[in-house]
C-alpha cells in the first residue's frame, strides 16, 4: 500500500502535466474545429458550426497544393534524400582508406557541426549563403554555371530545392552518424567470406551491408517522416510559405490561418487533418519503433 | 606494388578508388563545415561581409545587437530554459525511477503514451493551448512558457532517463532500504550520484530543446521585452531589408552555448537514442 502511494506520487506530477499539455488540447482542438472561433473574439467564444470548416477546407482550391507540398516535397523528398545521402556519407566514412588516413574521425567531428547547429540558425546560415550576392551565387557565377544571380528563395524553380538543402544540411548528419554506428556492427568475417566467394563490391553491399542496415534505415526513415511532416520552422523561417503561398505546407497553414487570418476554428480543422495523418503513421510507429523501444527500455 | 613497376601506380585501380574517395570526403567536409565557418567570420565583418570588401574584422555587429536590446532576449531565454529544464528533469527523474523500479497497472500503456509524446505534432496543440493560456493570462508570461517547455521536454527526458536507470541494478536500492534508507534517500544519495552523467546529458539536451524552440515562443510571446533568443534573432530580418551583420552576430551568440554544451555530452548519448527523440 505504501509502495502504491509512492509510485503514484512519483508519476503524478509529470502525468498531470502531459495530460494538460497533450491530452486536453487534442480534444479541445477537435471542439474548436467545429466552431467559428476567432482569435479576436476569444472572450465571447465561437459558435458551433458543425462540419462547415471541414467542408470549406476540402472544397478550397489551396488544399491540393498544400498537400502536394507537404507530402511530396517536405516529407517524401526530404526523407528519401536524407536516407540516401546519410547512407552515402556513412559508407564513405567507413571505407578503409579514410580510416587509415585518420580522415574518418575528422569527418565524424565535422558531422557534429551541422548536427549541433539549431534549425533556427541553420536557416539563417543558408539564407545568407543563398543571398543574391551570397556565397552560392558568387561560386556559381565564378564557375560560369550561371550568368545572373539567382534569387534562390524567391524563384519558384529553386525555392523547394533550396529548402531541401537547408533541411538536409541540418538533418543528414544524425542519419549518417546513426548508420555509421550500425555499419560498425557488421562482422568483418562476413566481408571476408563474401570476398572469398568472389563477390563484387555491389554484391557485398547488397547482400551483406544492406541487410544489416535495414532495421536502422526503417526506424530512421519512419522517424524522419514525423520530423518532416510536422516541421514548421524550416519552411516558415526560410520563405514564410512564400513566394506568395507557393511553399505553404500543412504546418504553416495551421499557423497562418490561426495567427495571421485569426480563424482559430478553421485552423483547428486543418490541425485535425494533420493529426489524422499522423495517427495513421502512429500505428506504423507503434508497430515498428515504439514496441521495440518499450522492449529495449523496460 | 612491386619494385619492378614503380611508375605505374596510376594504373592501379586501387589508387583511383582512393582518389575518388578522397575527393568525395573533402567535398563532404567542405559542405558540412564551411557554411558554419562562413557565418562565424561574417559576424565579425561589417554587413556580414556581403556588402563591403574590407577585410578588417570588427566587433561592431556584436556591440550593435546588444545596443538594440539583445541582452534582454538572452536573459529571457536563460530564465525560461533553466527553470523549465530544472523542473522537467526533476519530474522526469521521479517518473523514470517509478518506471524502472516498479511493476504497476497501466505501466506499458503509460510508457507508450510517453513514447508517442515524442513524435506528437506540436503545431496541432498551438490553438487549444493559446485559447486556454489566454483565459488564464499565461500569454506573454514566463510561467506560461516555463510550463510549456517543461511539458514538452518530459517525454524525451523520461525516455532517456528510464534507459539509464534500468542499467542500475535494483539490488543497490534494496540493500540501501534494508539498511534503513527511505526511497527518497535512495534516489538522492545513491541513484543521483551513480547516474550523474546520464542526468546531466538528459538535462542538457532538454535545455537545448528549449533554447532553440521557435514555434511556441512565436505564438505565446508577443511582447518585445519578453521574447526569447530565437525570436530576437529573427527580429533582424526586416520586411525588405536584412541586417546581415546583426543576424550573423546573433546567430553566433545563439549557437555558441549549444556547441559548448552539446559537444561534451554527445559522446554520452548515442545517435540512435536521439533519433527517437529529435523533433
Amino acid at each position: 500500500m505504501r509502495e502504491r502511494l509512492f509510485i503514484t506520487t512519483m508519476l503524478l506530477p509529470s502525468m498531470v502535466l502531459l495530460a494538460l499539455f497533450y491530452g486536453y488540447p487534442i480534444f479541445d482542438n477537435l471542439r474548436i474545429s467545429f466552431t467559428d472561433l476567432s482569435l479576436l473574439g476569444m472572450k465571447k467564444g465561437g459558435n458551433w458550426i458543425g462540419l462547415a470548416n471541414y467542408r470549406e477546407l476540402f472544397r478550397s482550391g489551396d488544399l491540393g497544393h498544400i498537400l502536394f507540398n507537404t507530402f511530396i516535397w517536405l516529407t517524401a523528398t526530404s526523407v528519401l534524400l536524407r536516407l540516401l545521402i546519410g547512407l552515402g556519407i556513412a559508407l564513405l566514412l567507413n571505407t578503409r582508406a579514410l580510416k587509415m588516413l585518420r580522415l574518418a574521425s575528422i569527418a565524424r567531428f565535422a558531422l557534429l557541426i551541422p548536427w549541433a547547429t539549431p534549425p533556427i540558425v541553420a536557416v539563417v546560415i543558408w539564407r545568407f549563403l543563398l543571398e543574391r550576392n551570397g556565397f552560392v551565387n558568387e561560386a556559381l557565377m565564378g564557375l560560369g554555371i550561371v550568368h545572373q544571380p539567382i534569387a534562390f528563395l524567391a524563384d519558384m524553380r529553386t525555392v523547394w530545392p533550396s529548402i531541401m538543402a537547408i533541411m538536409l544540411w541540418n538533418t543528414v548528419p544524425l542519419i549518417a552518424l546513426s548508420l555509421l554506428s550500425s555499419l560498425q556492427t557488421v562482422p568483418e568475417e562476413y566481408y571476408e567470406a563474401a570476398e572469398l566467394d568472389g563477390a563484387t563490391n555491389w554484391q557485398m553491399f547488397r547482400f551483406v551491408t544492406l541487410p544489416f542496415l535495414m532495421p536502422a534505415l526503417l526506424v530512421l526513415g519512419l522517424m524522419s517522416v514525423f520530423w518532416s511532416f510536422n516541421n514548421f520552422v524550416y519552411v516558415w523561417l526560410a520563405t514564410g510559405a512564400g513566394p506568395g503561398t507557393f511553399t505553404n505546407v500543412l504546418a504553416t497553414e495551421v499557423y497562418l490561418k490561426a495567427f495571421v487570418d485569426f480563424r482559430l476554428g478553421y485552423s483547428s480543422a486543418i490541425g485535425m487533418v494533420m493529426a489524422a495523418v499522423m495517427g495513421a503513421f502512429g500505428i506504423l510507429y507503434l508497430r515498428l519503433v515504439a514496441r521495440r523501444q518499450l522492449e529495449e527500455t523496460l | 606494388m612491386t619494385a619492378a613497376t614503380p611508375a605505374r601506380y596510376w594504373r592501379d585501380p586501387g589508387a583511383w578508388r582512393l582518389v575518388v574517395i578522397l575527393v568525395l570526403a573533402i567535398v563532404t567536409l567542405f559542405v558540412l563545415v564551411y557554411p558554419a565557418i562562413y557565418v562565424l567570420i561574417g559576424s565579425f565583418r561589417p554587413g556580414g561581409g556581403l556588402v563591403s570588401t574590407t577585410e578588417t574584422l570588427t566587433l561592431r555587429n556584436y556591440v550593435r545587437i546588444f545596443q538594440a536590446g539583445f541582452g534582454r532576449f538572452i536573459f529571457n531565454s536563460v530564465v525560461i530554459c533553466v527553470a523549465a529544464t530544472v523542473i522537467s528533469t526533476a519530474l522526469s527523474v521521479m517518473a523514470a525511477y517509478a518506471f524502472s523500479r516498479f511493476e504497476f497497472r497501466f505501466k506499458r500503456i503509460l510508457f507508450m503514451a510517453i513514447l508517442f509524446g515524442q513524435v506528437f505534432p506540436w503545431i496541432v496543440l498551438i490553438n487549444p493551448l493559446f485559447v486556454a493560456f489566454a483565459a488564464m493570462h499565461l500569454i506573454n508570461s514566463y510561467i506560461g512558457m516555463i510550463l510549456t517547455y517543461t511539458a514538452f521536454t518530459i517525454p524525451f527526458s523520461v525516455y532517456m532517463l528510464v534507459g539509464y536507470l534500468v542499467t542500475v541494478p535494483k539490488s543497490l536500492d534494496e540493500a540501501a532500504i534494508i539498511d534503513g534508507a527511505s526511497r527518497w534517500q535512495v534516489i538522492w544519495l545513491i541513484i543521483c550520484p551513480v547516474m550523474l552523467p546520464g542526468f546531466v546529458a538528459t538535462a542538457t539536451y532538454a535545455f537545448l530543446l528549449c533554447w532553440t524552440e521557435y514555434l511556441f515562443a512565436l505564438a505565446f510571446l508577443t511582447q518585445t521585452d519578453l521574447k526569447t533568443l530565437p525570436l530576437g534573432l529573427y527580429q533582424f530580418f526586416g520586411d525588405d531589408y536584412v541586417d546581415w551583420g546583426a543576424v550573423m552576430a546573433a546567430s553566433v551568440i545563439t549557437t555558441l552555448p549549444v556547441f559548448l554544451l552539446f559537444l561534451p555530452i554527445q559522446g554520452w548519448i548515442s545517435p540512435g537514442r536521439i533519433a527517437g527523440a529529435v523533433k
